[in-house]
């Protein structure tokens, strides 16, 4: 039986356990959208390629599977870069797949025609193009191998038309290449350097575990819970970690990092030994290299080499998956009580508990709480960008697996509203609520409708301050209150635009929102709550540019 | 860049795009190439790609962990001068005009050169040889007079095989 290159892409991606893709049609891309008709694979139709790969992003955040995205060539394959750069810096496994113009004008400035491969080289673990269709299920199938495997990424197909109409027959389609390098798979676990990272633990006076995006990413949740509970080891998380370990017993000290919390930024500063894991250190954890934790020994496991003593020098480092390294972790630390350690971190949490209502963050963060009280313990919170971020981050409570998703690495405003179309379709049976500011939301309004016209039951709650909050406290704090370019005003009403879209939608203020909260809650359909904050509401503390860790401030007086 | 010469081997699959994957980390590591060769290797499946970088100690490790990340690269091995033997193919278009003629003859029988082509007043010669050797006879040249020069960069081979 012949089959065209389409044909044999969609039952590649079936094979490949793939039920939804995201995406936008071109003439490029017609010969799959011709058979995605009589196919069981679920296309959904975005309002923006950008938001296809975000919502593939989505998808995958919340599955831990292969999020999928379809664009055709030229601008709807340039539409897909902000997307793919995202899940490339949160190492987010996708396939994004390009419509390109046929084989023959590749190269002639053709109508729609962009090097959609040379312009996302630098944000993609690989990329294929496919020149003819008997190659296509298995550049499929290294595609999807590629994106899950070691640190997952992105990795993109480009499709071009006449190889996506150009027939063969089944027993002309190749093979697929025998030896396809699974990047970071090789590194086998080091059991020396294992027993030199425990022994240090279990020698260490003021030890502390960092938790990193790996750690979800790996599904070592459960393994590195147990070394914390085991060793009763104070931890804190990375943006990207925030949600790992689920426990409540005064061993977490909260995330770290500019906009993270005092006591966490404060023991990190004293510990003696670090054990971080699946962190690259990024310069929102460490604020400036050179005064992150003096006093300590690092010790890193990651399984991509590139992560280890990137940006923070390590003194042990172990390259090797994270989930088979912290099993076998597990069983080399010794149970202790670590009183001495634990009582200090008591007495710093109390003096700075007054400093920090709601963590830090008022009203929203208190609103947050009661949004979360409101849905089923297994409700997943997307954040947006901004300060709407950091409020979200510090006031979800962790308590399922992929309960928080956000764009950690690579600050993408605009992220929340199409994620979580992904991550509602991915889990039809969890509560699904996108944070976010007025800025964002803006970004990719255009959404609404597709949230509108498939149902997708998703929850919106918009932190309206008429500001980019965040720019406006940066401006006020470190630029002489110099506002500039950070004022959208509050001429738009959101609530009437999403009723304009199909949404039901209400207004509340920030500081009396239970009613609007149980409308929330209790909707069975897509709902949008615009809450009303003040823009002098900022995140406190924060560390300012060029300080330290341990320099945090709480106002502009400080 | 200024800083100590490294020499990088390195094995890849021979496929359209694989020199743009590699030279892209370079730039963005803010990396200069000063000489690069690419040929198939016996296998034609695999090509050889011999690079050379004057760059800082860190060069190694960071340049290696990202090359090792990409899909098209097999092998990358770092050849250094104390147990690499390495050449360079130099070709030079030399001025024999008034009365340099006896100066060309001269260096080429100092420097082993092939004569490639030559006529009264312009001759092309060839050298091979170590990178010093080659830098010898490019100073001598150049004080006749180079009208002309390409060169291939340098190859290399360890000395043993492991």
């Amino acid at each position: 039986m012949e089959k065209n290159g389409a044909e044999i892409l969609l039952d590649t991606l079936r094979e490949e356990g793939v039920k939804a893709i995201f995406g936008y049609p071109g003439a490029n891309t017609l010969p799959i959208h011709d058979g995605l008709r009589d196919h069981p694979i679920r296309h959904y139709l975005m309002r923006h390629e950008q938001a296809a790969a975000h919502a593939a992003d989505g998808y995958a955040r919340a599955t831990g599977k292969v999020g999928v995205c379809l664009a055709t060539s030229g601008p709807g394959a340039t539409n897909l870069v902000t997307g793919i750069a995202t899940a490339y810096m949160d190492s987010s496994p996708m396939v994004a797949l390009t419509g390109q113009v046929p084989t023959g004008l590749l190269g002639t400035d053709a109508f729609q025609e962009t090097d959609i491969i040379g312009i996302t080289l630098p944000i993609t673990k690989h990329s294929f193009l496919v020149r003819d269709p008997r190659d296509m299920r298995a550049a499929l199938r290294q595609a999807f191998s590629l994106a899950k495997s070691g640190r997952p990424g992105p990795v993109l197909v480009d499709l071009p038309r006449n190889v996506l109409a150009g027939r063969c027959r089944e027993e002309e389609i190749r093979p697929d290449e025998p030896a396809v390098k699974k990047t970071g798979n090789g590194a086998s676990l080091d059991e020396a350097v294992l027993d030199r990272i425990a022994q240090s633990l279990n020698q260490a006076e003021r030890p502390i575990i960092i938790v990193g995006g790996g750690v979800k990413l790996s599904g070592a949740c459960r393994q590195i819970t147990d070394l914390i509970e085991r060793g009763n080891i104070p931890f804190v998380s990375t943006m990207m970690g925030v949600g790992a370990v689920c426990i409540a017993n005064g061993l977490n000290l909260g995330f770290i990092g500019t906009h993270g919390f005092e006591l966490a930024n404060r023991m990190i500063h004293q510990s003696d030994f670090i054990l971080a894991v699946g962190t690259r250190f990024s310069d929102r954890s460490t604020s400036t290299v050179e005064s992150f934790a003096p006093l300590a020994t690092i010790a890193q496991i990651d399984i991509d080499p590139t992560s280890i003593g990137k940006n923070i020098k390590a003194d042990l480092a172990l390259v090797c998956d994270i989930r088979q390294a912290l099993t076998s972790l597990v069983g080399k630390v010794d149970a202790k009580e670590r009183e001495e350690w634990r009582e200090r971190i008591r007495k710093e949490r109390e003096a700075l508990a007054e400093k920090n209502a709601f963590n830090g963050c008022g009203n929203p963060g208190r609103l947050i709480g009661l949004v979360q009280e409101a849905l089923t313990p297994t409700a997943i919170a997307v954040a947006d960008v901004g300060l709407n971020q950091i409020w979200t981050i510090r006031s979800w409570k962790s308590k399922a697996p992929r309960g928080l998703l956000t764009s950690g690495g690579m600050g993408t405003m605009g992220f929340s509203v199409p994620a979580s179309i992904g991550a509602k379709v991915a889990n039809p049976d969890r509560n699904v609520v996108a944070f976010t500011g007025d800025g964002g939301f803006f970004m990719n309004i255009q959404e609404l409708a597709t949230i509108s016209t498939y149902g997708v039951p998703v929850k919106i709650v918009v932190f309206n301050n008429g500001h980019l909050g965040m720019i406006r406290q940066i401006q006020d704090l470190f630029y002489g209150a110099r506002l500039s370019a950070c004022q959208l005003g509050d001429r738009v009403d959101i609530v009437a635009v999403a009723r304009g879209f199909g949404i039901d939608a209400e207004r509340v203020d920030a500081a009396c929102p239970e009613e609007g909260i149980e409308r929330l809650a209790a909707s069975r359909e897509p709902y949008l709550l615009e809450v009303m904050v003040d823009p002098d509401h900022y995140v406190y503390p924060i560390i300012p540019p060029g300080k330290s860790n341990v320099e945090m401030i709480y106002g502009r007086s400080d | 860049m200024n800083g100590e010469e490294h020499i990088l081997s390195i094995l890849v699959r021979n496929k359209p795009g694989v020199l743009s994957r590699l030279a892209g980390i370079f730039g963005r590591l803010g990396y200069n190439i000063e000489t690069l060769c690419v040929a198939p290797t016996l296998d034609l499946a695999v090509s050889r790609i011999t690079l050379m970088s004057r760059a800082d100690s860190q060069f190694t490790d960071k340049v290696r962990k990202q090359l090792d990340r990409l899909v098209d690269i097999v092998e990358v091995e770092e050849l250094p001068a104390a147990r690499a033997l390495q050449r360079e193919v130099l070709l030079m278009g030399i001025d024999c005009s008034g009365g340099r003629r006896a100066d060309v003859l001269k260096g080429i029988d100092l420097f082993g050169c092939r004569v490639i082509f030559m006529r009264d007043d312009y001759a092309v010669l060839q050298t091979v040889g170590a990178p010093e050797e080659t830098e010898t006879a490019l100073q001598y040249f150049q004080s006749i007079g180079i009208r002309d020069m390409a060169r291939t960069g340098i190859i290399a081979l360890p000395k043993e095989k492991k």
